[in-house]
C-alpha cells in the first residue's frame, strides 16, 4: 500500500470549525416545540427503605406538568444485569437513588418541584467497603435477583478468572519474586459536555431518543424494552446522537434518567428533556469503580518471566452496568503483557453502597497495567536487572499466541521500548543521581486494538452513498465524541472510494439512517469503521467499473468534443477498456493503462450524473453501497479467561522524567514521551489528539484525581474539590512517536488508539518517581501528601 | 424568580440601596458571589453591584495604598506601588483563581468571603491592612484580624459595605513574600504563608508571618515570628521557625489535604520563605 494518497495526512479535522466556532448542536443546545423539562428527586440516604413520597406539595407549583415515583409508572428495569430501575421503589441502595421526578415548563420550576417533594426514609446500615460488603452477616443490598429469586451474598455474579500453565511450577521456577497490593481510586470521566437527553413520542406512539450516547444502537434495544414495560409493542424506537463533548465511556450504558425522560414524555405527551448540570454530573453519574490488586510475578536467575498472579477486587456500588466486566479486558494485559507462563487472575466483584460505577476510558487496563508494570520494576529491582532490560528479554513478538489466546499480529512492543528508552537517554539517566530528586521511568502496555469481543456481535455497518455531484454520503452507527472518528473515517472512505476527503460528508449518528454498530468503545471507532468501508468502497468501485464499459466511451468523446483534439488518441482505445481497466483516483474516473490526460479524465460527478439521468433506454443507476464488518474474533470464555477477543493488539511505551520535592513531596513531571504501536497512522492530527489527551488524563488518574466519598456520599462534587490537569499543569513537553507496523487486519494497516494513551501513563510516573527518591507508591494518585509519608517511612527504616 | 439588579454610581446611593434592601447581595466581581447563589439556588432580593461606583474603582497611592473595593485583582497586581511595596500581594494574586477570575474578582470580595484559605488574606496581614467600612452612620475601619470573624463570617453589620482596603507604608528595607501550595496550578490553597522580613545585618529584624487554609480564619503566627525575630538569619533558625509554626497552627483534614500534611507543609513553606527573603537575591522585592 505504498501508493494511499490520503491515509496519515496531516489534515484538520472536519468537525473541528463547527465546534469551535459554537455551530456544533449539542444536547444543551436542543429544543424542541412544546418541550419540558425534568429534574429528579434523588435519595438523601446511602441504604434506606422508602416509607413514604409525597409529591402533593409539587404538584401545586405553578409550570410542573407531571411528578412521578416509582408507584406511578410500571416497573422499568434496566442494567447490564437488570438490577436498577428508573424510578426506585420500597429501598434505596446509593446515595444518588432516582426516587421521582418532575415534568416543567423550565428547568428551574422543575428543580424547586424536586425540592418541595417530601420523602420519609427509614435509614439501613449502609457498606461502604468490598470487605464490610462480602463479611459474614453483611446485609444484602439486593435481597433477590433480578428475577426475584432470593440471593444470599453481596458479590457480582459476573465471575472472570483465568488459569494457564502450572503456576506452582512457575514459582518453584523463579529465582525471584515480587509481591504487594496496589490500588486505584474511583474517578470521574469528567466529560466537557455533561449528560442529556430528550425523548419525544410522535402521535404514532413510536419513541424517539436525542442521547448523549455512545451505543446508540444498544440504547434503542434497552429502549424498546422499556416501551414494552410500559405495555407499548411493536412501536419504533429511533435514537439520534447529537454533538457529543466527550464521554470516555460514561454513554457505554443506557441510564436512569433516560428513563426517565422517558416515563415524563409518556405520561405528558410533550417533548421531556433532562439535562445534568456539573454538580449532578458528578454527584449522579457512575465514574470509574475503585480496585484494589494482588500481583506477584517472579523471575528466574537472567530475568525471564516464570508465573503472573492477580487477584482484583473490584468496588461495584450498589447496581451493576458494562464496567462490571472490567477484568474481562483485565484479561488482556493480565496474560500477555510481556511474554509470561503460568498465570492466574481471578476478580471478585462486590456490591456495596457506594456510587455504582461504570466504563471509563482503558475498561480495566490502566488499572491492571498499574500493578503489573509497578511490580514489574521491583521485581527487576530484586533481580537486580535494569526494567527496561527485563521488558526487552519479556518482550512480546509478532505472530506470537498468548497464554489467553491473543493471536498477536502485528507487535511492534520492542521498538516502542527501544525508542522510548532512546528518547529518555535510559543508559545515562536511568539509576544515575545527576541532579537530586529527578529520575526517570517508564511503563508498557498492550490494549485491544480491533475491537473488543465482550457481546455477542462486535460489528459495525456502513452505508456509503454517491450523490449525483461526486460526494459520499456515510451513515456509520459510531460516535464521534470528540475522539477524532469523523477525521480517520473521512480519510478512510475517501481512500476506500477513491474520492477526496472534503467530498467525504459523515451523517449525524441516527439509528435510523445508519446500520447497527455495537458501540463506540474499546478503541474500535476508526477500526470497524474503516473495515467496512474497505468493504463497502471496493464494491462501489466494482459497480461504477462495470458500469463505466458503457458510459466511460460516450464521456470521452463528449471530453474530446470540448478540448478538440486529445494527444496520444491514436494509441489509445478509450471505447474498449473493460472493468478491470478502470481506477478512480480523487474524485476522477480513469484508465490505469493510459495517460493522465484531461481527455481521459471523466469527472465522478459527471458519471454518476450519465449514470443517473441514463438516456436512451437506460434505466438509471444510483450508487449505494453497504457493508457489515464482524472481525474474525472470539467471545471469550470468561469463567476459563480465554479467547482471541481482538482482531489487533495495539502496543505502547511511555517514559516520563520527573523532579520531586522532596520536602513537599511535589512530582513535576520535567517530559513525557510516548512510543505507540497503532499500526498505521490514519489521520496524524486525530493520533496524536488521542494520544495527548489520552497522557494528560493519565497524568490526572496518577497525580490528581480521586472521588471522594464519606458512608457513600461524594464529597468532591466539582471542579473545585475533584482536581484535573488543565493547561498550566501540563507545563511540559509531551514528545510523541509512532511504531508504524501494519497490521493485516486493520484497516490500512491502522490498529485502534482511543485508549492507549491513558494505560501506562501512572506506572511510568511511579517507577520515575522511585527512580528519584527511593519511594515506591503503590496507592494512586500519588498525592505529595503520600510522597512526604513514604519518604518519612524510609528514614525510618 | 427574578431579583432587582441596582448599579449605583455613588457611595451615597449604594448606602442608601443597603437601607433599603436589608437582605441584598453586594456584588463586586461576584466570582463567589455567584457560585455561591447558583449553588444554594437562594434569590436574594436585590443585588447591589459596586461596579459603577467612580469612588471604589481606584487605587490611591499616598501614604500607603487606598484600593478601592471594586477594583479588580488584576489591576491591583499590576499597579506600580503595589507592585514596588507589596510583593507578596501581588504573589498571591498571580496564583489567585484563573486570567478569567482575576479580571473580575476584587480583593475587598476575598475578605467578604471570609474564607479560611483566601489567598490575598495572609498579604494584608503582613502588611498591617486595615478594611474601610461605611454605613449611614459614617466610617469606621478593621484590621483583617477584627474582620474576619470566623468561616464565611465577617464583622459587616447591617447597613454597612466595604468601601476600601487601606495599606500603610511598608518600611523601607522590609522584603516580603508569600508562597501557597495546591493540588494543581489552579486551586484554593492547601496552605498559603506570607512573610515580611527586616534583615539588621545578619540578624533578623522585625518579622511577620501569616498563613491561610490552617485555622478557621487565616491568621499571624506570633510565636513563630518571636523565634524569628532577633535570631541570627540562617538555616538554624529557619529549621526552629518550621516546628514552630507547626505547632502553631490548627488546621483540619479535607478532600484538599490532611492536618498532618498542611502541618508539614505550612512549616515548610515558612522556612522557604524567610530563607529567601533572607537572601541576597531576596525574595520579592
Amino acid at each position: 500500500m505504498t501508493d494511499l494518497l490520503h491515509i496519515g495526512r496531516d489534515v484538520p479535522r472536519p468537525d473541528g470549525a463547527d465546534k469551535v466556532g459554537g455551530k456544533a448542536l449539542y444536547i444543551h443546545d436542543i429544543t424542541r416545540p412544546g418541550m419540558l423539562y425534568g429534574a429528579i428527586k434523588f435519595s438523601e440516604h446511602a441504604h434506606a427503605r422508602i416509607v413514604r413520597i409525597d409529591t402533593s406539595r409539587a404538584q401545586r407549583l405553578p409550570g410542573v406538568r407531571a411528578v412521578i415515583t416509582g408507584d406511578d409508572v410500571p416497573e422499568v428495569r434496566f442494567g447490564f444485569m437488570r438490577d436498577n430501575l428508573a424510578l426506585k421503589k420500597g429501598k434505596v441502595r446509593q446515595f444518588r437513588d432516582e426516587i421521582a421526578a418532575v415534568a416543567a415548563i423550565d428547568p428551574d420550576i422543575a428543580k424547586e418541584a424536586v425540592d418541595l417533594i417530601d420523602v420519609e426514609y427509614e435509614p439501613l446500615p449502609g457498606l461502604f467497603t468490598t470487605a464490610d460488603a462480602l463479611a459474614d452477616g453483611a446485609a444484602l443490598i439486593h435481597e433477590t435477583d433480578p428475577t426475584g429469586r432470593p440471593v444470599t451474598s453481596n458479590l457480582v455474579p459476573a465471575a472472570c478468572s483465568h488459569r494457564s500453565g502450572d503456576l506452582e511450577a512457575g514459582k518453584r521456577a523463579s529465582r525471584f519474586v515480587a509481591e504487594g497490593h496496589y490500588t486505584v481510586p474511583r474517578i470521574q470521566q469528567a466529560s466537557l459536555g455533561t449528560a442529556g437527553c430528550i425523548a419525544e413520542f410522535d402521535l404514532n406512539g413510536n419513541l424517539t431518543v436525542t442521547a448523549k450516547t455512545q451505543i446508540p444502537f444498544l440504547a434503542q434495544r434497552d429502549f424498546t424494552n422499556a416501551l414494552r414495560a410500559l405495555g407499548i409493542k411493536d412501536k419504533n424506537v429511533r435514537v439520534v446522537v447529537p454533538a457529543v463533548g466527550g464521554a470516555f465511556g460514561s454513554g457505554l450504558d443506557t441510564h436512569a434518567y433516560e428513563y426517565i425522560s422517558i416515563l415524563l414524555a409518556w405520561h405528558t405527551g410533550k417533548p421531556v428533556k433532562i439535562l445534568y448540570d456539573r454538580y449532578e454530573e458528578f454527584a449522579y453519574l457512575s465514574p470509574r469503580q475503585s480496585a484494589e490488586l494482588f500481583i506477584r510475578q517472579g523471575c528466574d536467575e537472567n530475568g525471564k518471566l516464570t508465573f503472573r498472579e492477580i487477584e482484583v477486587t473490584q468496588d461495584n456500588g450498589a447496581y451493576v452496568s458494562w464496567g462490571a466486566t472490567y477484568p474481562n479486558v483485565m484479561l488482556v494485559a493480565a496474560t500477555s503483557l510481556h511474554r509470561v507462563p503460568n498465570v492466574y487472575f481471578n476478580a471478585t466483584i462486590v456490591y456495596t453502597n457506594n456510587t455504582y460505577c461504570q466504563a471509563m476510558r482503558g475498561y480495566g487496563n490502566p488499572e491492571v497495567t498499574w500493578g503489573i508494570e509497578t511490580n514489574l520494576e521491583e521485581l527487576a529491582e530484586k533481580a537486580g536487572i535494569d526494567a527496561l532490560e527485563m521488558r526487552l528479554l519479556n518482550c512480546n513478538q509478532p505472530g506470537d499466541v498468548t497464554p489467553m489466546g491473543l493471536n498477536l499480529q502485528s507487535c511492534g512492543l520492542r521498538e516502542c521500548l527501544e525508542g522510548t528508552a532512546e528518547a529518555l537517554d535510559w543508559d545515562r539517566t536511568r539509576s544515575v543521581s545527576r541532579r537530586p530528586g529527578r529520575g526517570v521511568g517508564m511503563a508498557a502496555l498492550i490494549n485491544v486494538g480491533g475491537g473488543g469481543k465482550i457481546y455477542r456481535s462486535d460489528g459495525s455497518g456502513i452505508i456509503l452513498k454517491l450523490d449525483d455531484f461526486g460526494n459520499v454520503n456515510v451513515s456509520y452507527g459510531g460516535v464521534e465524541m470528540g475522539q477524532g472518528l469523523h477525521s480517520a473515517l473521512s480519510l478512510m472512505v475517501a481512500e476506500a472510494v477513491g474520492v477526496l476527503p472534503e467530498r467525504v460528508i459523515i451523517n449525524q449518528t441516527d439509528t435510523a439512517t445508519a446500520p447497527w454498530d455495537v458501540g463506540t468503545h474499546a478503541s474500535r471507532g476508526a477500526f470497524m469503521a474503516g473495515n467496512a468501508a474497505r468493504i463497502a468502497g471496493a464494491r462501489l468501485r466494482e459497480r461504477i467499473f462495470a458500469l463505466a464499459e458503457q458510459v466511460y466511451p460516450g464521456e470521452v468523446e463528449r471530453n474530446l468534443a470540448a478540448l478538440g483534439e486529445g494527444e496520444g488518441l491514436d494509441e489509445f482505445d478509450f471505447r474498449s477498456v473493460t472493468r478491470d481497466g478502470f481506477d478512480l483516483r480523487n474524485g476522477w474516473l480513469l484508465c490505469k493503462d493510459a495517460g493522465d490526460e484531461p481527455w481521459l479524465r471523466v469527472e465522478l460527478g459527471r458519471f454518476l450524473r450519465a449514470a443517473h439521468f441514463a438516456k436512451e433506454g437506460g434505466t438509471g443507476t444510483m450508487f449505494t453501497e453497504e457493508a457489515f464488518y464482524e472481525p474474525p474474533t472470539d467471545l471469550p470464555d470468561w469463567s476459563a479467561g480465554y479467547g482471541n477477543m481482538s482482531a489487533a493488539y495495539t502496543f505502547g511505551v511511555q517514559g516520563v522524567e520527573v523532579e520531586v520535592d522532596e520536602d513537599t513531596g511535589e512530582v513535576t513531571i520535567l517530559r513525557m514521551v510516548a512510543v505507540t504501536d497503532g499500526g498505521r497512522v490514519l489521520s496524524r492530527q486525530a493520533a496524536e489528539g488521542q494520544l495527548y489527551g489520552g497522557i494528560v488524563q493519565g497524568v490526572g488518574y496518577a497525580l490528581y484525581e480521586e472521588v471522594h466519598s464519606s458512608e457513600g456520599r461524594i464529597l468532591n462534587p466539582g471542579f473545585t474539590d475533584y482536581k484535573i490537569p488543565t493547561a498550566a499543569d501540563i507545563a511540559f513537553p509531551i514528545e510523541l512517536q509512532w511504531v508504524e507496523t501494519n497490521d493485516p487486519e486493520g484497516p490500512f494497516g491502522a490498529k485502534g488508539l482511543g485508549e492507549a494513551g491513558i494505560v501506562p501513563t501512572a506506572p511510568a510516573i511511579a517507577n520515575a518517581i522511585y527512580d528519584a527518591v527511593g519511594v515506591r507508591i503503590r496507592d494512586l494518585p500519588i498525592t505529595p501528601e503520600k510522597v512526604v509519608q513514604a519518604l518519612a517511612a524510609k528514614v525510618g527504616e | 424568580m427574578g431579583f432587582e439588579y441596582h448599579q449605583p454610581s455613588t457611595t451615597a446611593e449604594a448606602l442608601e440601596l443597603v437601607a433599603r434592601f436589608p437582605d441584598a447581595e453586594i456584588i463586586a466581581g461576584g466570582t463567589d458571589l455567584m457560585v455561591r447563589l447558583n449553588k444554594t439556588r437562594r434569590v436574594p432580593p436585590a443585588l447591589i453591584s459596586l461596579r459603577r461606583v467612580q469612588e471604589l474603582t481606584h487605587i490611591e497611592n499616598g501614604s500607603g495604598l487606598r484600593i478601592g473595593a471594586a477594583v479588580p485583582l488584576r489591576d491591583v497586581a499590576t499597579h506600580p506601588a503595589v507592585a514596588a511595596g507589596f510583593p507578596a500581594l501581588v504573589d498571591a494574586i498571580r496564583v489567585f483563581g484563573s486570567p478569567q477570575i482575576r479580571n473580575m474578582a476584587t480583593l475587598a470580595g476575598n475578605l467578604c468571603n471570609a474564607s479560611p484559605g483566601a489567598d490575598c488574606a495572609p498579604p494584608l496581614l503582613i502588611y498591617d491592612a486595615l478594611v474601610e467600612l461605611r454605613s449611614a452612620a459614617g466610617v469606621r475601619e478593621l484590621t483583617i484580624e477584627d474582620f474576619i470573624l470566623g468561616p464565611g463570617a465577617t464583622a459587616l453589620e447591617a447597613g454597612e459595605i466595604v468601601t476600601a482596603i487601606r495599606v500603610p507604608p511598608p518600611p523601607p528595607a522590609a522584603r516580603s513574600i508569600y508562597l501557597r501550595k495546591g493540588r494543581v496550578q489552579m486551586d484554593l490553597a492547601i496552605t498559603g504563608v506570607a512573610a515580611r522580613l527586616e534583615m539588621d545585618g545578619a540578624t533578623c529584624g522585625a518579622v511577620r508571618i501569616a498563613a491561610g487554609a490552617v485555622a478557621p480564619v487565616p491568621r499571624r503566627l506570633p510565636r513563630t515570628e518571636s523565634v524569628v525575630a532577633g535570631a541570627a538569619a540562617g538555616a538554624e533558625t529557619w529549621a526552629r521557625a518550621r516546628a514552630e509554626a507547626q505547632h502553631e497552627i490548627s488546621p483540619i483534614s479535607d478532600v484538599r489535604a490532611s492536618e498532618q500534611y498542611r502541618r508539614h507543609l505550612t512549616g515548610v513553606l515558612v522556612e522557604r520563605s524567610l530563607a529567601r527573603l533572607a537572601s541576597t537575591n531576596g525574595g520579592g522585592t
